[in-house]
């Protein structure tokens, strides 16, 4: 059956079966292997993309249910040579080890930041809260959303000006 | 009610195979003619940062910014063994199998220096990629163009070198000269408060110490300290494979917990650098010494808080619940 969906900002009209998941599609179909496969049963957060607005774990959704359908993945957000804020806090704080989450957690710093510019420590806590990290005892990653938080801010006091 | 507790463990942890086994690890560094500095080696980085780590190294050595290094890692058609990424080694080794191959280096760019300046090596300045005369800083050879020159001499400018440390099987009475290469040394202090209602553990903060020789990049040290910590306080406190009859019951992330953000405590860290006589700039390992005194200096806190020792882990809520009554009971009788 054919979709038709919005990935990082662009059109898409893709045929698909009603088993395919949108993990499978967004790594397979459109090579976007930021979107990463923990568990494959929603509780590990490593396959986060914002859809419509929401976290969303892609191994949960058949792809027929993205149709008409707006997604983010961590591709979406910024480019090597061009990171976004939340990324380059990421890179500062030391939050990254493997890696493996990161995907996940930058988009879950995203959708917090999005609707809490100015998260207290406990509401990144709880933001992040459905994306489990094994190496690095999250300390760094609660300090680089915080520090994301900061670099927003003036960023959007800079461009008000 | 809320009770507060503070406990405390210290731990010591020989790192490297040791006991004999023969452990070494292989690395070489090429300088190319396109401002690249390669670095081969075998060494796994799994995220904890071994190849930062080695950059780091072969910089400092060979006088130049780390920008303008990359690594081959893992392949074995390009790298010689540097042996696993595992025991709390690669820093120690493969850190130090790069710092040789990078002196190794720094002894050629002397040499071949020596050559086109027609001059003896304390005459030889070496510094930000540059090679000169002392007194002719301006007319210099850049090291890319060294290895042009080497290139055209049939040569490469590259060089190797390898760690194998020896160490000795422990005799019956678990004595020997050296056992393993190196220890290094962690206390943690541990602060948290037991809900005696509920039985859960709230963790406030922990204090680190870490005899760890030489911090070479103290962020990356943090991140181990922080995430062996957790993974150590989530066997203290929750991690629980609950196993019948052979299979594993709870092989998923509902039933078997893990620590999330929310979990975790705030950290403070105390890098105590009594450097190693052996070790890449007297460093020494951090990765698994980071695990093993968390789970001891919380049940430090529990019996500090509540009274109970407990002698198994995780202690678990209703674990704490159920000692709790039992307590209360013979408080009673």
């Amino acid at each position: 059956m054919q979709i038709t969906i919005t990935v990082n900002g662009a059109k898409r009209e893709l045929e698909v079966t009603p088993y395919t998941r949108l993990l499978d599609l967004l790594r397979e179909d459109l090579g976007l292997t930021g979107v990463k496969e923990g568990c494959g049963k929603g509780e590990c957060g490593a396959c986060t993309v914002i859809m419509n607005g929401e976290l969303t774990a892609s191994c949960l959704v058949p792809a027929p249910q993205a149709d008409q359908a707006e997604i983010v993945t961590v591709e979406g957000l910024g480019t090597k040579d061009d990171l976004h804020p939340i990324q380059e806090s990421f890179v500062e704080a030391g939050a990254v080890q493997c890696g493996y989450c990161i995907p996940g957690m930058v988009l879950a710093s995203k959708r917090l930041l999005d609707e809490k510019p100015k998260p207290t420590e406990k509401e990144v806590r709880y933001g992040l809260s459905g994306n489990i990290c094994r190496c690095t005892g999250y300390a760094k990653i609660i300090d680089a959303v915080m520090l994301a938080a900061d670099k927003l801010a003036v960023e959007g006091s800079d461009s008000n000006d | 009610m809320k009770k507060f507790g503070r406990g405390m463990a210290t731990i010591m942890f020989g790192f490297g195979y040791g006991e004999g086994f023969p452990d070494h690890s292989i690395a070489s560094i090429e300088i190319k003619e396109d401002e690249r500095i390669v670095i081969r080696t075998a060494a796994a980085d799994v995220g904890q940062g071994v190849i930062t780590t080695v950059i780091q190294i072969a910089a400092e050595i060979l006088r130049i910014n780390p920008n303008y290094f990359e690594v081959v890692q893992g392949d074995t058609h390009k790298t010689k063994n540097s042996g696993s990424t595992s025991a709390t080694r690669q820093t120690y080794f493969t850190g130090n199998a790069v710092k040789k191959a990078a002196e190794d280096m720094l002894a050629n760019l002397y040499h071949y220096g020596s050559l086109e300046f027609r001059s003896n090596h304390p005459e030889i300045a070496i510094e930000d990629g540059r090679i000169y005369m002392y007194d002719d800083p301006d007319d210099y050879i850049s090291y890319w163009e060294m290895a042009e020159r080497v290139k055209e001499r049939g040569e490469k400018l590259e060089a190797e070198g390898s760690f194998f440390p020896v160490t000795y099987s422990p005799d019956e009475n678990g004595q020997a000269d050296k056992v393993y290469v190196a220890y290094t040394f962690l206390s943690q202090v541990i602060d948290i408060e037991i809900d005696t209602d509920t039985g859960t553990i709230d963790l406030l903060d922990v204090y680190s110490a870490i005899d760890l020789g030489k911090a070479i990049n103290p962020k990356n040290v943090e991140g181990q300290i922080e995430g062996g910590t957790v993974q150590g306080l989530g066997m203290g406190m929750m991690e629980d494979q609950v196993i019948r009859n052979g299979k594993t019951l709870n092989a998923g992330m509902t039933d078997y917990l893990v620590p999330t953000s929310v979990d975790v405590p705030k950290f403070k860290h105390y890098l105590v650098e009594e450097e190693d006589s052996e070790g890449p700039f007297g460093a020494k390992g951090v990765g698994e010494p980071t695990l093993i005194a968390a789970a001891p200096a919380l049940a430090n806190a529990v019996y500090d808080a509540i009274g109970v020792r407990f002698f198994e882990l995780p202690i678990s809520p209703s674990k704490i619940k159920k000692a709790l009554k039992e307590k209360e009971k013979e408080e009673n009788s």
